[in-house]
């Protein structure tokens, strides 16, 4: 009996979340005119590709994606290659006291205020640097935005891997770079890769210094792009639920790709501090 | 080559885990680091292999001071207690890595790889993984991965102890084969009295981060300095009795306590404890009319039974006499 509620209430949470998936999904899918349709067809609907074909080749979703994917490739290596060799200092170097802790601690802290106080400093420093409107500039906010995380659970990582190994290939003739590069990174391959598709997804996903920093058609991302489609004439509802679709892939193949190492590197820092 | 420890220390916060040691492991010699646990032994090791950096001292391989150089450096080479193979490689791949880090050809370093593997009875595992060894084959592929480079000396951090007793003395006698065959000195950390006194030349007693005493296994044994080491070695361990008036302690160990059943020349009373026979030994924990207690070891034969008198005596000139308070040996 139990159980049987237990599964009834796991039920009622899938729906929930499944429900406005499912209907983005059956309204891509659909004719304008079933769209709207009382009571709402739920499965029975003639089906048609127009707003995938209108999304991507007439409207500028296409663009939109690949900024996407430029913005959210970019800094993922870029948060990669600035926070791995940090979150190997900190897990490895000798630091004078509980020097490591606090860095380690100040380096997380960045995630603790609310993304929207920073938005005016940003959109200020961004017009001084004449990176508004650019894909640099996002770029490299995003960067600075996952680089905490990356050093935080490149750490966790890191922390697992006995230093037995390192010291072994340093008296077998490595630097400590050299350690690192052939003897700690291959072993962190799991964690480097849930480290990127959580950098990625965050970044793919991210509308709010999209929505402020970018406003011309050339540089706007994807979410941006999406959401604007709701004029004060019409809401585009087909070609915007294609896009969302068609958006939502990448992020369900990356995070099954990486599932497992995903929810381990997410709940080390609980775990260990 | 030989490696030389001039005056090391090494503090941890306010642990002084390495305290104004001194010692010299010379050509081809096998030195043991003998002590209980957190006594420094793993730390000045590591120190050597300049895994650590000492807080004044010096380090010299073949004369030349190594303080200042990274380890790969310094010529040595390093076994884990938990064998540190690399996990992502193969067991070739293990062996062969010194060599490949110093950038020798391919075919060079196949060959070696072949007559190392076959030297220590690896041949056969060559392509395996580390995670698909048994703990005594993965002590193996580490010992072969020490040896491959021909280092000016060997470190060793309690490379037997994850095996079982009796892979251990199986190991233990293979080690000291391939010491000797290979002459390279060797500095070797152990808590395991036994290994101590089979492997090495010569032993160094440590205790809170000094050395207590640096002799030959014999010696060590025989002559402790002071009465630390004698109790840490021997087992059963030495007895100690507090001579009344002088402050002095007596140490004798258990073979060197005489035990009849009938009264004998210069035979002290006393009645049996408790026995423990170990098949070709016995040994017998008597009680002394003052209340304090002696092990005896005797031979197997000897049956007493609980509470059965005895007389013991000391056999002549194998008695330690210690200072109490000082814990130094009087000569
Ligand atoms: N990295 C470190 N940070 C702080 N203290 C340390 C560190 N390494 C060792 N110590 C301390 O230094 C002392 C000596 O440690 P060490 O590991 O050398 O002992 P050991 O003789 O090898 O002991 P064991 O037989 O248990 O391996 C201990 O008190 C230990 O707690
Ligand atoms: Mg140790």
């Amino acid at each position: 009996m139990k159980s049987a509620a237990k599964y009834l209430v796991a039920c009622a949470a899938l729906a929930v979340s499944w429900a406005p998936i499912y209907w983005m999904v059956t309204i891509a899918l659909k004719r304008e005119i079933d769209q709207f349709a009382s009571p709402p067809l739920w499965f029975a609907f003639t089906l048609t590709w127009e707003h995938f074909h209108d999304a991507f080749f007439v409207r500028s979703f296409g663009r939109e994606m690949a900024n996407s994917a430029v913005v959210a490739g970019g800094s993922t290596v870029a948060a990669l290659l600035l926070g791995v060799p940090a979150a190997y200092g900190l897990a490895r170097l000798q630091w004078p006291g509980s020097l490591g802790e606090r860095v380690g601690f100040w380096i997380l802290s960045t995630r603790m205020l609310p993304p929207i106080v920073t938005i005016v400093p940003l959109f200020l420093m961004m017009r001084e640097l004449r990176l508004l409107n650019s894909l640099l500039g996002l770029a490299l906010v995003y960067t600075a935005f996952n680089l905490p995380f990356v050093v935080w659970m490149m750490r966790g990582f890191f922390d697992e891997i006995p230093r037995e190994l390192e010291e072994a290939a340093m008296v077998d003739g490595e630097t400590r770079l050299g350690a690192l590069l052939r003897v700690v990174l291959p072993l962190s391959r799991p964690g480097l890769a849930a480290t990127a598709v959580f950098c990625l997804i965050v970044a793919w996903n991210e509308f709010l210094f999209a929505l402020i920093l970018s406003q011309t058609d050339a540089s706007i991302t994807l979410p941006v792009g999406i959401a604007s489609r709701v004029t004060q004439y019409k809401i585009e509802w087909g070609s915007m639920s294609a896009a969302g679709v068609v958006a939502m892939l990448p992020v369900l193949i990356f995070a099954a790709a990486v599932q497992k190492h995903l929810v381990r590197g997410l709940s080390l820092g609980a775990v260990k501090g | 080559m030989s490696v030389v420890l001039e005056d090391i220390v090494k503090r941890f916060g306010n642990t002084v885990a390495v305290d104004h040691i001194s010692l010299a492991v010379e050509p081809g010699e096998f030195v043991v680091l003998l002590g209980p646990s957190g006594c420094g032994k793993s730390t000045l090791l590591r120190i050597v292999a300049g895994l650590e950096a000492p807080e004044s001292g010096a380090v010299r391989v073949d004369g030349r001071d190594v303080t200042a150089l990274e380890p790969r450096d310094r010529d040595l080479a390093m076994v884990f207690q938990n064998y540190a193979l690399y996990p992502h490689m193969s067991v070739a791949g293990n062996i062969g890595y010194p060599l490949r880090v110093r950038k020798r050809p391919q075919a060079e370093i196949d060959a070696e790889v072949l007559k190392v593997a076959a030297k220590l009875g690896l041949a056969e595992l060559l392509n395996r993984r580390p995670k698909e060894l048994s703990g005594g084959q993965r002590q193996r592929v580490a010992l072969a991965r020490a040896i491959i480079r021909r280092p000016k000396a060997f470190l060793m951090d309690e490379p037997l102890s994850n095996l079982d007793a009796r892979l251990r003395v199986e190991t233990r006698f293979e080690l000291k084969h391939l010491q000797h065959e290979l002459g390279a000195a060797t500095l070797y950390v152990t808590h395991d009295q036994a290994e101590a006194m089979t492997l090495a030349h010569r032993i160094a007693v440590m205790r809170d981060g000094r050395v207590l005493q640096f002799d030959t296994p014999f010696n060590i044994y025989n002559r402790p300095a002071n009465l630390f080491v004698a109790g840490f070695l021997g087992s059963p361990s030495m007895n100690f009795i507090g001579l009344p008036g002088n402050g002095t302690t007596l140490g004798v160990r258990p073979e060197d306590v005489e035990i009849s059943p009938v009264p004998f020349e210069k035979g002290q009373p006393a009645t049996v404890y408790a026995a423990e026979e170990m098949g070709n030994e016995t040994f017998i924990r008597i009680s002394l009319p003052a209340g304090e207690r002696l092990t005896a070891r005797v031979a197997a034969d000897v049956r007493p039974d609980f509470d059965a008198p005895v007389w013991y005596r000391f056999r002549a000139g194998r008695t330690h006499l210690f200072d109490t308070k000082t814990t130094e040996a009087i000569q």
